[in-house]
């Protein structure tokens, strides 16, 4: 569809300094998908980064693990890169799209 | 307006402890969401974008009555989400009730018969399903992106009168809308017995599937004249005269984000119950660590520009009403005449 937003989905820009992982991460808070987090000790995990807070001593992001109750708190300076491996939810279901849909219907039904 | 005294009572008595105790914000409705899961995927709403895992998880009663607790507020309201999907939602409202908090249970109705008949519910003058309906059968189905949910909302809508629970609905208005088609649904609320309507116009998410339909600040105030400015007797609105005044243009009102502070499985939303700009992890830190000034319309803040929505406005309303003799004066006029 011409009208759908840019995904992230699939975006992997690399290692990145701290100038520009602290921009990455502003794009995965707004990212409504998982993504991966590597670690600096070579970890790595896949979720739902919801929060993040640079305005403390130690900034860190908030994560939900996929299958993990409770939330994981990373701090800013272990994180070596982000990755946008998860399906971007907010993609790809335009109202435009739902209209289309509906009225291919209609005309199929002779409604 | 229809918002019973014992209400308006509990809604006054609040405004002022809270300004004889100097407190300059103040929440006055917890939005309580306690998931995200829904069984619709409306055009204009912004709530359920999330991946599955995420979708799946919900609130514990304990998290959302420590919540309450900690807030402070007269009433809460219960979005989602759909609330009725929350397996422990009669639980929930009747440790709200006992609490002598006044509910709103918002909802699309379309599992509300069947919750009332497996007896989830007892009717209480705390607790009121606010059922969603933005208009006719036709303007509803088409927001809702579902055809058949306007009828599945009037016959829960007339289970739960017919059991006695109050019931008011909840209109979110976006471009396009038809203020005579409008009028007519409201007669049709009306003549279906709900104790009142909400209205407030619609938020443009950044994550909402349609971008193209809301409303901007002039466009908001010409609808809601033109739907307003003659209002039949019988109508009968839930919520501030002076906020559907605000919509009318009347009132030059600024956001109160912290008014309905919004609570979920992320923690406190900041700084409003619309905008995600992050999370606090207690209500305290929200208020105290929120930079509040950098919100609403005269903050300049683009996201903030056209917004009218009631989330930020309704709260600036109750609290001129109930701190200035013009603002109660003309919510005593609105009151008393049907006037807007």
């Amino acid at each position: 569809m011409s009208d759908e937003p840019a995904s992230l989905e699939g975006w992997a820009p690399g290692p990145a300094d701290p100038a520009t992982l602290a921009e990455i991460v502003e794009r995965a808070f707004d990212y409504r998908g998982d993504v991966t987090v590597a670690l600096d000790d070579g970890h790595q995990f896949e979720g739902y980064l919801f929060n993040r807070n640079r305005d403390v001593a130690e900034p860190f992001v908030q994560m939900f693990l996929r299958g993990e109750p409770e939330a994981a708190t990373v701090p800013y300076a272990r994180i070596r890169e982000i990755r946008f491996t998860g399906k971007d939810t907010a993609a790809g279901n335009s109202y435009a799209a739902w209209r289309e849909r509906r009225q291919a219907a209609r005309v199929e039904s002779g409604g | 307006m229809s918002v019973p005294i014992s209400q308006m009572w509990t809604v006054a008595s609040y405004v002022v402890r809270q300004r004889l105790r100097g407190r300059a914000r103040y929440p006055l409705v917890l939005m309580l969401e306690p998931l995200f899961r829904c069984n619709l995927a409306c055009a204009g709403c912004g709530k359920i974008q999330y991946p599955a895992h995420v979708l799946r998880k919900d609130l514990t009663v304990e998290q959302c009555l420590a919540a309450v607790e900690e807030c402070g507020a007269p009433m809460v309201s219960i979005p989602g989400g759909e609330p009725l999907m929350y397996p422990e939602i009669g639980r929930l409202v009747r440790e709200l009730v006992a609490r002598r908090k006044y509910v709103y249970l918002c909802t699309n109705a379309i599992l509300l018969k069947q919750r009332l008949q497996e007896g989830v519910f007892t009717p209480s003058k705390y607790l009121s399903f606010s059922v969603h309906m933005d208009g006719l059968r036709e303007e509803h189905d088409e927001a809702v992106c579902r055809e058949g949910v306007y009828d599945q909302a009037v016959e829960g809508i007339r289970e739960a009168l017919a059991r006695g629970f109050r019931v008011t609905t909840n209109s979110t208005l976006f471009d396009g809308v038809n203020p005579v088609r409008m009028q007519m649904f409201f007669d049709e609320m009306m003549d279906l017995g709900v104790e009142g309507m909400m209205l407030s116009p619609g938020y443009s998410y950044s994550k909402a599937p349609d971008q193209e339909h809301f409303l901007r600040r002039q466009k908001t105030n010409e609808i809601f004249v033109k739907m307003l400015s003659n209002p039949k007797r019988r109508w009968r609105f839930n919520q501030s005269p002076l906020f559907l005044q605000f919509l009318m243009g009347k009132w030059d009102f600024d956001c109160t984000p912290w008014g309905m502070p919004a609570y979920n499985i992320f923690g406190w939303q900041r700084p409003c119950y619309l905008l995600q700009e992050g999370y606090a992890s207690s209500f305290k830190e929200l208020m105290e660590s929120t930079r509040w000034e950098q919100y609403g319309h005269r903050s300049g803040n683009e996201k903030c520009k056209d917004c009218m929505v009631h989330c930020g406005y309704e709260a600036t309303a109750v609290h001129t009403t109930f701190t200035s003799w013009k603002g109660l004066t003309a919510a005593a006029r609105a009151t008393l005449t049907g006037r807007l």
